[in-house]
């Protein structure tokens, strides 16, 4: 028995001091460099609200895209805000062209495991027409070449057919 | 704004950091703030039986899966049963904290507080995992599920920023050499390197123009400062009049859109951390620096990636818009120049364990105003003034702390 009885045990080792160079006289935490590791498996899964942004996302899978227009001030949000943060007025919602201009983007070669996307990947800002900011997304279908993006190109939401993981992925950029 | 109370004043009178590594397999947040807290209580001659209030600061409540863990660190030092309080910003939390301890001291709701910072960056859970864990630090709904990460938000920046500036990759890699070869005269760094710009430039290519070596990494480590009034420190302070006074003479803080695209567009779009320039500016006018090139020694730069180093030197008021890059080809941010940036190796060089490392900044510019670096990292004292700036997100929160010597 002993350290058997620990199920998730995964190592128990001895560590250095990290700071040795400042302990010219000895390790001060010499009692404490025996060290046990175990597994902590913790798994969630949430049942997340798209709150007032839902409308956005239902028009998505409708291949419309909507955003927010305040109808105190006029301004246009590319991401849709329920409260405009610019003068405090409640927005409604607004149908754009779902056409635009790149303002910038990035090619990621390299990204994490997690986004489940192909390399190269590009992500896109684009100033959307009709909205007074921008709006970020990928871009796909660009071309053989990313040296095929320029900055400035015309560029257009386009919805995929295919089911999705979440809602956001209804859409993507393409070059217009 | 207008500070009320100019005879009450705000002092720093030491400070600590843990050894920062890539995994720190010998304890946990709470053993390094232990360690860094030890070295301040020393540094500054104090006792923590006599400081009044703490001040928690780290970012991540996913990383360490432990909530409410500044009561953790308070009771592991012997505080409680006194006030504690906890700051967040993002990678800016350290500079809110060294903020806080400013308005706590100012208000007189005490006389002293230790601030401690620490994180544990996940070298615990998986490397895609410890990336899902930062990804949440920017909108969940909105730019997350785009796939966007933090990298590739800052790329967007730089690219737009070499686009209209014409700045250049090479610029970006020589923070990189720079703050890589100030680590090294800084033990408790985690990444000391001799490196060149061809070394940056032929280093994988993450997300353009980034490369692996244009990025910080992720460290383990804690940091932690005492301030105190005058008043406190002649009684309190063992050290007060044996070493240099170093008085906190200016804080400022500015925020910006969580998301990149809801920034006002064109201007200031993507380009700049407007919230720099407003928390600068603040900062600034308490402390009296008019022109920052020459009114400060030293300054330590949120450096999370190159181009963000670079950037902020243009929205601290380094130089006009760009022309940072130019600036850093002639050696003005290099120890020996006119303002040497980073002289502890950055979130580069040093390391970035998030809560610890605005702290760390401080700790530094204490150690440069009193002259104590490593010769080869100490920088020559003219203004007797040093700064640093803490920034989360993509320039989210930023917090701009100015300290001064007295003699
Ligand atoms: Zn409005």
């Amino acid at each position: 028995m002993g350290l058997d009885q620990i199920k998730n045990l995964m190592e128990v080792f001895t560590a250095e001091d990290p700071m040795a160079f400042d302990h010219p006289d000895g390790d001060p935490w010499a009692d404490f460099r025996e060290i046990m590791r175990i597994e902590w498996k913790m798994d969630f899964t949430y049942k997340h609200i798209l709150g007032k942004y839902s409308k956005f996302f239902i028009e998505l899978a409708n291949k419309k895209f909507v955003t927010t227009e305040c109808k105190n001030c006029g301004k246009v949000w590319g991401i849709p805000r329920p409260l405009c943060p610019d003068c405090m007025s409640i927005t409604r919602w607004k149908e754009l062209p779902g056409t635009g201009t790149l303002e910038s983007y990035s090619v990621s070669n390299f990204v994490p495991a997690f986004m489940k996307v192909e390399i190269p990947y590009v992500l896109a800002m684009v100033k959307l027409d009709g909205a007074d900011t921008l709006f970020t997304h990928q871009l796909k279908n660009y071309g053989d070449s990313v040296d095929a993006i320029k900055m400035g190109m015309k560029v257009k939401v386009a919805y995929t057919d295919e089911k999705v993981d979440h809602p956001m992925l209804l859409m993507h950029f393409e070059p217009a | 704004m207008e500070v009320l109370d100019k005879q009450r004043r705000v002092y720093v009178l030491g400070g600590g950091v843990s050894k920062f590594a890539a995994e720190r397999v010998d304890g946990s947040m709470r053993d390094w703030i232990n360690e860094a807290v030890l070295e301040a209580l020393e540094d500054s001659g104090t006792r923590i039986e006599d400081i009044e209030h703490s001040t928690t600061s780290y970012f991540s409540d996913h990383f360490d899966k432990q909530l409410k863990a500044g009561a953790i660190f308070h009771d592991n030092i012997g505080m409680c049963p006194k006030p504690n309080v906890r700051v967040e910003g993002g990678g800016g939390t350290g500079g809110l904290a060294i903020r806080n301890a400013y308005a706590y001291i100012k208000a007189g709701l005490c006389d002293s507080m230790i601030i401690f910072g620490s994180e544990n960056m996940g070298r615990q859970v998986p490397s895609d995992v410890a990336q899902q864990f930062i990804a949440l630090a920017s909108d969940t709904d909105w730019e997350v599920q785009v796939a966007g990460f933090y990298i590739a938000y800052y790329a967007l920046m730089m690219v737009a920023h070499m686009e209209k500036y014409g700045t250049k990759e090479e610029q970006f890699a020589l923070i990189s050499v720079k703050n890589h070869r100030n680590a090294m005269y800084n033990p408790k760094a985690h990444y000391p390197m001799d490196i060149s710009v061809d070394d940056v430039m032929n280093s994988r290519m993450i997300t353009y123009p980034y490369k692996l070596l244009d990025n910080c990494l992720l460290s383990d480590g804690a940091a932690s400062l005492i301030f105190a009034t005058e008043e406190w420190a002649k009684k309190h302070s063992a050290n007060w009049e044996k070493k240099p006074t170093i008085e906190l003479t200016g804080t400022g803080c500015g925020t910006d859109f969580m998301r990149l695209a809801d920034r006002p567009y064109p201007d200031p779009g993507i380009l700049h951390f407007r919230g720099k320039q407003v928390g600068a500016e603040m900062a600034y006018k308490m402390a009296g620096v008019k022109d920052p090139l020459k009114d400060l020694d030293c300054f330590e730069v949120h450096d999370a990636y190159t181009g963000v180093e670079l950037v902020s030197y243009e929205d601290l008021g380094f130089c006009k818009p760009g022309e940072s890059g130019k600036l850093m080809e002639k050696g003005v941010f290099d120890i020996g120049g006119e303002l040497p940036t980073n002289t502890s190796g950055g979130l580069i060089g040093f390391g970035h364990p998030v809560g610890a490392t605005g702290i760390a900044q401080g700790v530094e510019v204490l150690r440069q105003l009193r002259q104590e670096a490593h010769p080869k990292r100490q920088v020559e004292l003219n203004a007797k003034r040093g700064g640093m700036d803490s920034h989360g997100g993509t320039g989210t929160f930023c917090a701009i702390n100015i300290f001064e010597r007295r003699d």
